[in-house]
């Protein structure tokens, strides 16, 4: 039996139920739009609302659908996006003041495939200024708030992403990933997030944080809606030359293998920049538990040292972003807020050198981390953020200075920005709640181009458990 | 001001045109001192001379699953 409020299904049963006249495209919309009304002032987690423009796509989509003509498996369904994906002519924030009023040259090649695919646009959402925080803070436009718990972060940089879609007032949402910037908040909020191969998804019209590390990619309620969503996103794009012609698989028809046979290498590491805390550790042990029930192998996986790893990204990230953001940062260094223009600053002192051996050493970590941690394993399984969610206020280093940033940015990513810096798909899943009532999430790593096996474990874990169900009340 | 963050205030000024104050000059001089410092070592344990940047997205490619 269905909950009778609409914006409470699945972005899969929505689309279903469209396509088979069970209800409209309005509906839906109208649903969305309720529920924004209700949680958009405790969360923060929209920037704009498109409400006139979005029933009015609503009522084109049910028009179209009843004159036959069904666009695409995602006919009507209302999503909203981070502030970072171009639409031509409009206003496009990348969640900074510099951009408040700038309007796109262009269309993201993603937003152009989810037009496609008949999506309805409610607006677009709250993000880290220029994808920049892995909390959801913002001088700018407002700090993002967790709907599990207000005075929590939501984690970033795709705040309104993961706080839209946990509390039910979008059915997905795209985020991006630079260093956790889809996982974070997929974690901190309850939803499942899917950073997949680099290359995997067009990065072609939206905010760069750093070319090299960037991952697009989706945030859902659950795994198949996710795994509908990639097949969409996904593929060659003649617009982003670092996109792969690999074919690009139904990952929804594969959901269903189970996990009987499948090895999964069980990783909890301690000696990242933050420590994992033994209720974390704990939640991520029981999901392993329930997937060695459904029959999958667990082992145990040794991670490398990653901190040479992170080292790297940190270098490839400082560099691009300091090169891109230079005539700003020259012009109005006052327009950042000090926590995201301080963490470029170090860009223009790394010689040229160094930045081109962090490039030339990731062939090199790739080949050893699957000769290592994955050898012999589908999947390696490990926490995604290591502590308890924590308070905006516990994270607000704004006032702080460098030093502290950098502090507060590495706890956060320590154990997320490694598969950037590899380029190997990375899924956030729920898996439990902290002692506070915030979400806690696990991440399974894959092979590259292996979206399909993430999906895989990760939908027959959420077959046997229900974190993914609970609703931030 | 230590020689690390008399390189950083060279830098700043003579090759960049930007402009520092002492205390951020050498937060920022040690940050870069642990990242290069970091990437060289990783560099002298893994890198030939015919590393390539791009052979990254060859790996992928080629250690994706079949």
């Amino acid at each position: 039996m269905r909950n009778d409020d609409r914006s409470l299904w699945e972005l899969s049963e929505i689309a279903d139920a469209i396509a088979a006249g069970r209800i409209t495209s309005v509906e839906a919309t109208e649903a969305c739009l309720a529920r924004i009304d209700l949680w958009q002032p405790r969360t923060n987690a929209f920037l704009r609302v498109y409400k006139d423009k979005a029933l009015a796509q609503a009522k084109a989509m049910d028009a179209e659908l009843a004159a036959g003509k069904r666009r695409g498996p995602l006919h009507g369904v209302p999503m909203a996006h981070k502030d970072m994906y171009y639409r031509k002519g409009e206003i496009s924030t990348g969640g900074s003041g510099i951009r408040r009023d700038w309007r796109a040259p262009v269309t993201a090649t993603v937003l152009d495939k989810l037009d496609a695919a008949g999506v309805v646009e409610l607006g677009f959402l709250n993000m880290a200024e220029f994808a920049a925080g892995p909390t959801g803070h913002n001088v700018h436009h407002g700090h993002c708030r967790n709907p599990w718990d207000a005075t929590r972060v939501t984690g970033g940089s795709s705040s309104g992403s993961g706080a839209s879609v946990a509390a039910r007032m979008v059915y997905g949402a795209l985020g991006s990933d630079t260093g956790g910037s889809i996982r974070l908040p997929a974690s901190a909020c309850g939803v499942v997030g899917m950073k997949a191969t680099y290359g995997r998804v067009s990065r072609a019209g939206a905010v760069a944080r750093s070319w090299t590390l960037d991952h697009v990619g989706p945030l859902t309620r659950t795994v198949r809606d996710n795994a509908r969503l990639l097949a969409i996103l996904a593929g060659r794009d003649p617009n982003d030359s670092t996109t792969s012609d690999k074919p690009v698989p139904d990952y929804e028809a594969l959901l269903d293998g189970g996990v009987s046979g499948l090895k999964i290498g069980l990783a909890l590491p301690n000696d990242g920049p933050a420590p994992l805390e033994a209720q974390i550790g704990a939640a991520v042990q029981a999901a392993a538990d329930t997937l060695g029930k459904l029959g999958a192998k667990i082992t145990t996986a040794t991670l490398p040292d990653f901190t040479a790893l992170y080292r790297a990204a940190e270098v490839m990230v400082k560099c691009e972003a300091a090169a891109m953001h230079r005539p700003w940062m020259e012009k109005m260094p006052e327009a950042y807020a000090n926590q995201v223009r301080t963490r470029m600053e170090a860009g223009f002192f790394i010689p040229a050198t160094q930045y081109i051996d962090a490039l030339r050493l990731r062939a090199h970590f790739v080949t050893e981390f699957l000769e290592t941690a994955m050898a012999g394993v589908d999947a390696v399984l490990l926490p995604a953020i290591p502590f308890p969610i924590p308070t905006l206020e516990e994270t607000d280093t704004e006032t702080k200075g460098g030093p502290a940033v950098l502090k507060m940015v590495a706890g956060f990513t320590g154990l997320t920005r490694p598969f950037n810096t590899l380029g190997i798909p990375a899924l956030s899943v729920p898996c439990g709640f902290d002692s506070n009532g915030a979400p806690i999430g696990m991440q399974l790593v894959g092979r590259p181009f292996d979206e399909a096996t993430l999906y895989r474990i990760g939908h027959a874990y959420q077959g046997a458990t229900d974190f993914h169900q609970k609703v931030p009340a | 001001m230590d020689d690390k963050t008399k390189t950083a205030a060279g830098i700043a000024a003579g090759l960049q045109g930007l402009s520092y104050d002492d205390k951020r000059l050498a937060e920022l001089a040690a940050e870069v001192d642990i990242l290069n410092t970091a990437v060289r070592t990783a560099a002298a344990q893994r890198l030939t001379f015919d590393d390539d940047p791009a052979a990254f997205a060859s790996v992928l490619m080629r250690e994706a699953k079949k």
